[in-house]
């Protein structure tokens, strides 16, 4: 049972459907086993069906439900009833992060930034946020450091702690620009943590300009 | 609670149902008529096109129909398990050309969307009742921000720049609105007793 949450600001932000990338997966990951945000979940949802309750409604062509009706006998496509491809993955990965994530966590390809950390590259960053997996090795120590901007993180295996506490498997921690911190990975074993940052807001050169077309 | 506040949610719980039962075509029109100019409204809110909130509101209610059976009162109301479907395909049909991008099915995976471990804990009627009130009896200044969220997912810093705020007033506008609705989750379990002990 994690003890520590995503604030309810990004949880109503999450039922909104309103965050649809990186931190979307992790706080999905988190929501897989915390029962105490499915609870709060549930109400942002009701909140959401109230409001568009709410909402003026708006007229609806009348084809809509003819064709509608056409569909409804035929079978589901594939693209609709197929399952995704969900590869036998490592049991500690969380099912929201399992289709990113190729192979169990020892044999992914961590590339070092030193013998204490290493990071693992995930392909679901975006010009909002870039998403990493690193591993603190058991007994490490990171130099004293603080952040740019947010980074929040999610343990997945493995605990780690600095001055502000101890943080196990399913935690939700957000450091921000205030944090400075010095992480230590407990003894027995080596600490996994999915990372998102808040991605650099301007990205230069070629494929920078390519993977976000509206900064010029 | 009053007959009349529920009454709404009750048939289109009942339309599901029947829908789920009994593949009733007729049920689905009604249920179609009812709900599909506000799921259209919602996408549109949302920034989709007259066009583009059309096929969400297809694909929704095609869902609907397919899935009828998964619709458990017990665990939400009606408006809510309709809310989430249209705000999936929502995101969805902007994903549509872009497989890399995540789908809705990674964010909500069926497994626990349709868990059952809430279903002692949530009195779904009841709480669709406090959460209306409490909607509706929020400031329109902290409700106007509420809907920012919900409809736009704006930074916050925009919604300030929007209604030439400081960012300061719109978070604390907002703190307090989700204040609010955080003590109700938490106490929605005290009411549910005191209601179940004074009805016994």
């Amino acid at each position: 049972m994690a003890n520590y949450h995503p604030s309810d600001e990004l949880l109503m932000q999450f039922s909104a459907g309103q965050m649809p990338n990186a931190l979307g997966i992790m706080v999905a990951c988190h929501l897989e086993t915390c029962h105490h945000c499915n609870r709060r979940i549930k109400v942002y949802e009701q909140l959401g069906g109230e409001i568009m309750q709410d909402t003026a409604p708006v007229e609806v062509g009348s084809n809509v439900l003819s064709e509608l009706l056409l569909k409804l006998d035929k079978p589901e496509t594939e693209e609709s009833s197929a399952q995704k491809p969900y590869a036998s993955v490592d049991p500690r990965i969380p099912r929201p992060l399992s289709r990113f994530v190729p192979s169990y966590f020892d044999q992914l390809e961590w590339s070092g930034m030193s013998r204490s950390i290493k990071e693992f590259e995930l392909p679901i960053s975006d010009t909002q946020y870039s998403a990493k997996l690193y591993k603190i090795s058991a007994g490490k120590e990171l130099p004293v450091h603080t952040h740019k901007g947010n980074e929040f993180t999610l343990v997945m295996d493995g605990s780690f702690s600095d001055k502000a506490g101890d943080y196990h498997q399913g935690d939700f921690i957000l450091a921000d620009t205030q944090t400075v911190h010095q992480p230590k990975a407990a003894d027995n074993a080596d600490c996994i943590c999915f990372a998102v940052l808040d991605a650099p807001l301007k990205m230069t050169g070629f494929f920078g300009r390519m993977l976000n077309p509206f900064l010029s | 609670m009053s007959q009349d506040q529920t009454d709404t949610a009750q048939s289109f719980d009942d339309l599901i149902i029947i829908i789920a039962q009994n593949k009733d075509r007729s049920a689905f029109i009604q249920l179609f008529e009812q709900v599909s100019p506000r799921l259209k409204a919602y996408a549109m809110r949302c920034g989709a096109s007259a066009t583009d909130a059309e096929e969400v509101v297809q694909e929704a209610l095609l869902t609907v129909w397919r899935k009828a059976h998964t619709f458990n009162p017990k665990t939400a109301s009606a408006i809510t398990w309709l809310y989430t479907i249209v705000r999936n395909k929502r995101i969805d049909l902007v994903r549509k050309e872009r497989p890399d991008l995540i789908t809705s099915d990674d964010l909500w995976p069926e497994t626990y969307t349709d868990n059952e471990h809430l279903e002692n804990e949530v009195e779904s009627d009841l709480n669709v009742n406090i959460v209306r009130t409490l909607l509706h009896g929020l400031p329109e200044t902290q409700r106007q921000i509420v809907y920012k969220v919900y409809f736009e997912g704006k930074p916050h810093s925009e919604i300030a720049n929007e209604l030439d705020l400081p960012l300061g007033t719109i978070k604390s506008r907002l703190r307090l609105a989700m204040k609010k609705l955080d003590t109700l989750a938490k106490e929605q379990m005290t009411w549910l007793i005191i209601i179940l002990l004074t009805n016994f």
